[in-house]
C-alpha cells in the first residue's frame, strides 16, 4: 500500500529536477541506458516514483548512485522529460535525505542562503587573522591545524553519522537481513569503487570522462595527503614541494576543463547546473590554484609582504571544508562509493 | 430462348489455366446449345480482351455473354459494363466462377477441376439462355430531407442541405435545440463553449426559409420509402405564446411549486415544471413540462403569456430522403459501479462537466470543498464481461480535458486518472501532454484489477494495482470521483425501429460499409450521421453529418432515382394472401392489396432488395426473383447434376 504525493515532485524541482512530469512511461530511457539492468532496471521507475512521490521508496533505492549521468536517457527522451536531470536531482535531494542536520537540503533549495554562509565563513576568517593582527606565521600555522581538525571533525560528527543513516534507509529499514561476514567480503567493493569509480566506465564513450575524473580524485586526495600529512607549506624537501605543485596544477587544469564543459554545455552531464554543482567545482579549482599560488609566494619569498594571498587560500579551504564537504556535493564521494558497497550487500544478503 | 451466346474462358494468368484445362472447357461447351462462339483468353479483365469482347458483341450480335473466370464480387460489374459498350443489356451477362470454386478448391485434383469447370459453365449457359434484357426502375424523388435530431450532427446537415437548395426539416424531441454539445462548457480545441456551437448553427439556420425546426416534436408514423416518405409528426405544445414578456416570465418560474430532477444537468440541480435549460437558450422560449406540472395556476396568475390551452398536435410531411442524427447517452453506470450510488461522491464524468460549469472560484460538492479528484476511465466502455466491448473514443480525452479546466479554473486541485492505456488519439495528444506537465498522475490499470472505490469512515478511498510501478497497490484518497462513463446508444431509440434500421453488436445504428458506405443503411433512402452510428467527438459527428447530408440530398437530387430490377414479383394468379411472405421480409416491402376482388401481395419496388426471403417460405409457389426466377435456377440445377 502506497498513498501518493502530489506534492513530492514540486519539492523535487527545488533540486533541479524539470518537467518529469512530462514522462509517460514508455521505458525509452532504460531501454537506452548502458548502466540498467533486467534486474536493477532505471531511470522510468525513478521517474515513476518520484511522479507518484513514494518517498520511502526513493530513500531505500540506491538506483540514483548506480546512474553515472552519461545522458543517453535524456537525449532520446520522446517527452524531453529529462531523466537524467531528475536522476541528478534525486542524488541531491538522497544527499540532503541522509544529512541529519537537515543543512545540505537547506542549500541546495537556497542559493541566498549559500551565498550568506559563504560570506560569513570568508568574514569569520578575516576576522579571526585580524584577532591575530595579520601574523602570518600563526595563521598558516592554524591553517594547518584546521586542516586536521575539519576532516577529524567533519568526518566524525556529519559523514559517519550520515553515513550510518544511508545504511539504516538502505539496509536496516527494508529488513534486509546481512550477515557479518558479508559486510567483510564486500567491503573491497567499497576501496575499488571509491578510488577508481569503475562502474562509469559503462557509459558509453565515457573513457576520457572518466580519466579526468580518476586524474582529479587522486590529485585532490595526494594535495590532501602532501598539505595535511607532509606539511607542504613549510617543507624543505624539494620532491615534497614538486609533488605539491603538479598536485596544485593538476586539480587546476582538470577543474578548468571541467568548468569549461559546464558552461559550453556540449555534454547532457553539463547542460544543466545547479549551484551546488558550480560551487564544488569553482572552489576545487580555486583550491587548486590558490595552493599552487601560496607555495609559488613561498618560493619566491613574498608572501610575507602579500600575506592576502594566504588569507585567499585560507578563506576557500575553510568555506570548502565546512560548507562543500559536509553538506555539499563531496559528499558525492563517499555515497556513491557506500552504494556500491551497500549494493552488494543486498545482492548478497541472506 | 436465346440463340447467340458468347462463352469466355479465362487463363487468369495461370491462377485458372495451371489447374483447370481450359482448352478442354472450351471444347466441351462450345457445341452446347445457344452457344455462339466460344474462346478462351489469358486475361478477361485486361483491356484488350475487353475490347475484343466488345467488337464480337457488336459483330456478331451476341445476345448473351458468360465470362468464366474469378468471383463475381470481382469482376461482375467490369463484364456489364463491357455488356453495355456492346449495346447489350448488361442483365443479359452471366458470370461463371471457376477460380474460387474449381481451380483454386481443387488444386490437388487437375481432372476433377476442370470437369467441374465445364459442369459451372454449361449452368452458366443455360441461365444466359434464359436470361432476359431488364431496365432499372425509376421512382420518383420528393426533393425534401427530414432530420431527425436537432444536435450539432443535424443542425449542421442541415445547413449543408440548405446550401443545396434542398428543403429540410429539423425534427427535434426535445424542447430546445443543440442536444448535448449544449451542455458542454469549453471544448478542445478551441475555446468556444458548447452553447457557442449550438448559437452559431441556430443563428444561422433560422436565417433560411427553406429550413423548418420542429421543437417538442417526434416521428410517430412513417409509410413510404425512398423517395417518397411519409411521416406523421407529433407536436407537443410549449404553452407559453410567442413573443412573450421574459422578465414575467422568469417570476413565473420562480413561483412554480414543483421541483425535479434537472436532466441537463444530470440531476445534480433541480429545475421547475415551467423552465428552460439556460437563460438564451434556442428557441428563445421556456417551456412547461405538462407531464409534471400540478397545473396549480400560479404561473398563470403571474404571466399572461402561459397558455393552456394549446393543443397537441399531428402534422404530416412529404420528403424523399430522412437523415437520422438522434445522438448518444451517456452511460449510467450500474448501482454499486465503483460506488455509484452508493458512495455519495461518486459522479459521473458529464455530472463533473456540469458541476465545472456551474461553479465558481470554488469547487464544491455537498458542501465540501473539492481538491483530490480522482477519474476512473473506460466506465460503460471496453467492458470483457458485460455488453459493451467498444472504446467510447471521447472520454479520455474529454475527461482529461475537464480535469485540465478544473485545475486552471480552481486552486488546489490534484487530479488523479486511472485509466486502462490513454485513448488521446490525434491532436488531443495535446492537453495529455499539458495535464502530465501540469502535474496530473496517470495510473495504469488492466481489466482484471480495476480500480475500487471504497469508503473508510468519512474518507473515500480509491485504491489500484499501477502497472507502471510494478504492479504496487496504490491509493487516493478522493473528494470527488469522476466516472468517465462512454456512450450508449439512445435509451429510447423507437424512432430507429420506425424505420427498421438495422442495428449493430454495439446497439448503435449500423453502416452498409465501415469504410466504403459509411453513412448510408440498408433501409434505402435513410442515411445515419453523428453518435447514433456510435461514440464519435464533435468533430467526427459533424464530418459524419455533412457526408449523410451529400448521401440523402444524392438520392433525391435529380428528382427521380433508379433502383435496382432484380426484385420479387407476384404471380396474382397464384397468391392467395397467406401473410407469411410480409412476415419473412426484412425489409417491410410487401403489403396486401386488392386486385380482382381478391386480397393478394403487392411489393413495392423501391424498397424490395431481391434478397429472395419471401420465395421459400411462399405455400403456393406464387413468388419469383427477376433473374433468379426458379425456371433459370432449375435449367441450372439441371446442367450442373446432367453427367
Amino acid at each position: 500500500m502506497a498513498n501518493i504525493d502530489p506534492k513530492f515532485g514540486k519539492a523535487l524541482k527545488e533540486y533541479g529536477a524539470i518537467d518529469f512530469n512530462a514522462c509517460y512511461n514508455c521505458g525509452t530511457c532504460t531501454a537506452v541506458c548502458s548502466l540498467s539492468t533486467p534486474e536493477d532496471s532505471f531511470p522510468r521507475e525513478m521517474v515513476r516514483l518520484s511522479v507518484l512521490g513514494l518517498e520511502s521508496d526513493l530513500t531505500s533505492s540506491l538506483k540514483p548512485w548506480m546512474c553515472y549521468y552519461c545522458g543517453e536517457c535524456t537525449t532520446h527522451c520522446p517527452q524531453t522529460a529529462n531523466p537524467g536531470e531528475l536522476m541528478m536531482s534525486l542524488r541531491r535531494w538522497l544527499t540532503s535525505k541522509y544529512d541529519w542536520t537537515g543543512f545540505s537540503g537547506l542549500l541546495y533549495k537556497s542559493l541566498p542562503l549559500s551565498i550568506i554562509v559563504f560570506i560569513v565563513t570568508a568574514i569569520g576568517v578575516i576576522l579571526f587573522a585580524a584577532e591575530e593582527s595579520f601574523n602570518l606565521e600563526t595563521i598558516i600555522h592554524f591553517g594547518h591545524y584546521f586542516e586536521m581538525i575539519a576532516i577529524g571533525a567533519v568526518f566524525s560528527f556529519i559523514l559517519l553519522p550520515n553515513l550510518i543513516r544511508m545504511w539504516y534507509f538502505v539496509i536496516l529499514k527494508p529488513k534486509i537481513k546481512v550477515s557479518f561476514s558479508t559486510y567483510l567480503k564486500s567491503f573491497k567493493e567499497l576501496i575499488i569503487h571509491m578510488f577508481t569509480q569503475k562502474r562509469s566506465l559503462g557509459c558509453d564513450d565515457n573513457e576520457v570522462r572518466w580519466i579526468e575524473h580518476l586524474i582529479l580524485v587522486i590529485g585532490y586526495l595526494s594535495l590532501l595527503f602532501t598539505t595535511v600529512f607532509l606539511d607542504w607549506f613549510s617543507s624543505q624537501n624539494l620532491f615534497i614541494i614538486l609533488l605539491g605543485y603538479v598536485e596544485s596544477a593538476i586539480i587546476f587544469v582538470i577543474t578548468v576543463i571541467f568548468v569549461q564543459s559546464r558552461m559550453n554545455k556540449s555534454k547532457e552531464v553539463s547542460k544543466f547546473s545547479q549551484p551546488s554543482d558550480w560551487f564544488f567545482i569553482i572552489w576545487l579549482l580555486l583550491m587548486g590554484l590558490s595552493a599552487f599560488m601560496v607555495r609559488a609566494f613561498i618560493d619566491l619569498d613574498i608572501l610575507e609582504s602579500n600575506i592576502w594571498m594566504y588569507l585567499v587560500h585560507l578563506i576557500v579551504l575553510v568555506q570548502w571544508a565546512l560548507i562543500i564537504v559536509p553538506f555539499g556535493k563531496w559528499t558525492h564521494f563517499l555515497y556513491r562509493s557506500f552504494a556500491m558497497y551497500f549494493d552488494s550487500l543486498k545482492r548478497n544478503q541472506g | 430462348m436465346k440463340k447467340k451466346i458468347g462463352v469466355y474462358i479465362c487463363h487468369c494468368g495461370g491462377n485458372i489455366s495451371d489447374y483447370v484445362d481450359v482448352e478442354k472447357v472450351k471444347q466441351a461447351i462450345e457445341n452446347e446449345g445457344g452457344v455462339f462462339l466460344a474462346k478462351t483468353t489469358m486475361f478477361a479483365c485486361s483491356d484488350s480482351n475487353q475490347k475484343d469482347m466488345v467488337e464480337d458483341i457488336k459483330n456478331n450480335e451476341l445476345d448473351g455473354v458468360i465470362v468464366a473466370s474469378c468471383s463475381p464480387k470481382l469482376h461482375l460489374t467490369t463484364f456489364r459494363n463491357v455488356s453495355e459498350r456492346g449495346d447489350l443489356n448488361k442483365y443479359s451477362y452471366v458470370h461463371a466462377n471457376i477460380r474460387e470454386q474449381a481451380s483454386w478448391a481443387h488444386s490437388d485434383d487437375k481432372a476433377g477441376a476442370t470437369e467441374k469447370a465445364i459442369h459451372i459453365v454449361k449452368a452458366a449457359i443455360a441461365k444466359a439462355r434464359l436470361s432476359e434484357s431488364l431496365e432499372p426502375n425509376k421512382i420518383v424523388a420528393k426533393k425534401a430531407v427530414a432530420i431527425i435530431g436537432g444536435g450539432v450532427a443535424g443542425m449542421k446537415a442541415a445547413i449543408a442541405l440548405s446550401n443545396m437548395d434542398c428543403p429540410v426539416y429539423i425534427i427535434e424531441r426535445k424542447y430546445f435545440v443543440g442536444g448535448r454539445v449544449a451542455q458542454w462548457n469549453e471544448l478542445f480545441t478551441t475555446n468556444e463553449t458548447g452553447k457557442d456551437l449550438v448559437t452559431r448553427l441556430y443563428n444561422d439556420l433560422v436565417k433560411r426559409s427553406n429550413v423548418t425546426i420542429f421543437t417538442g416534436a417526434e416521428v410517430v408514423k412513417n409509410t413510404g420509402s425512398i423517395g417518397d416518405f411519409k411521416l406523421t409528426i407529433k407536436i407537443t405544445p410549449r404553452y407559453i405564446k410567442e413573443n412573450c414578456n421574459q422578465g414575467r416570465l422568469q417570476e413565473a418560474i420562480d413561483a412554480c411549486p414543483v421541483e425535479l430532477p434537472d436532466d441537463f444537468n444530470f440531476s445534480i440541480t433541480n429545475r421547475k415544471a415551467i423552465y428552460h435549460n439556460f437563460p438564451s437558450e434556442y428557441p428563445q422560449l421556456p417551456v412547461i413540462d405538462i407531464k409534471n406540472c400540478t397545473r396549480c395556476g400560479k404561473c398563470e396568475q403571474i404571466c399572461e403569456s402561459i397558455d393552456f390551452s394549446q393543443k397537441e398536435e399531428n402534422i404530416e410531411i412529404q420528403i424523399g430522403s430522412v437523415l437520422m442524427a438522434t445522438g448518444f447517452d451517456p452511460y449510467t453506470p450500474i448501482e454499486g459501479e465503483f460506488g455509484y450510488k452508493e458512495i455519495e461522491n461518486v459522479v459521473t464524468l458529464p455530472q463533473f462537466k456540469r458541476m465545472i460549469d456551474m461553479s465558481d472560484k470554488t469547487l464544491t460538492f455537498k458542501g465540501k470543498e473539492i481538491k483530490n479528484i480522482a477519474y476512473i476511465y473506460c466506465v460503460g466502455s471496453r467492458q470483457e464481461e458485460r455488453e459493451n466491448k467498444y472504446c467510447s473514443r471521447y472520454c479520455c480525452t474529454s475527461a482529461i480535458h475537464e480535469a485540465i479546466i478544473a485545475k486552471k479554473k480552481f486552486t488546489n486541485i490534484n487530479n488523479f486518472h486511472f485509466n486502462r492505456g490513454i485513448r488521446a488519439y490525434g491532436k488531443q495528444e495535446i492537453l495529455y501532454n499539458e495535464s502530465s506537465k501540469m502535474g496530473d498522475i496517470y495510473l495504469q490499470l488492466t481489466e482484471d484489477s480495476p480500480a475500487v472505490v471504497s469508503k473508510n469512515g468519512t474518507k473515500t478511498i480509491v485504491k489500484t494495482n499501477d502497472i507502471l510501478t510494478n504492479g504496487r497497490e496504490i491509493e487516493v484518497e478522493a473528494d470527488l470521483v469522476v466516472l468517465a462513463t462512454g456512450m450508449v446508444p439512445r435509451a429510447d431509440n423507437s424512432v430507429g425501429s420506425l424505420f427498421k434500421l438495422p442495428k449493430g453488436r454495439d446497439k448503435f445504428f449500423n453502416e452498409i460499409h465501415m469504410k466504403l458506405r459509411p453513412v448510408e443503411t440498408f433501409i434505402d433512402g435513410v442515411t445515419i450521421s453523428g453518435s447514433c452510428q456510435g461514440p464519435k467527438n464533435i468533430m467526427e459527428s459533424i464530418n459524419s453529418a455533412l457526408s449523410a447530408a451529400t448521401k440523402s440530398f444524392s438520392y433525391i437530387s435529380k428528382g427521380e432515382l433508379e433502383t435496382e430490377p432484380i426484385v420479387a414479383v407476384v404471380d396474382s394468379g397464384l397468391c392467395t394472401w397467406c401473410n407469411l411472405c410480409s412476415e419473412a421480409c426484412p425489409f417491410d416491402a410487401i403489403s396486401m392489396k386488392e386486385e380482382g376482388g381478391k386480397s393478394i401481395a403487392f411489393i413495392n419496388n423501391s424498397v424490395c432488395k431481391g434478397c429472395g426471403m419471401c420465395l421459400p417460405v411462399c405455400p403456393t409457389d406464387a413468388i419469383d426473383l427477376i433473374a433468379y426466377s426458379n425456371k433459370e435456377i432449375e435449367s441450372m440445377i439441371d446442367a450442373l447434376a446432367n453427367d
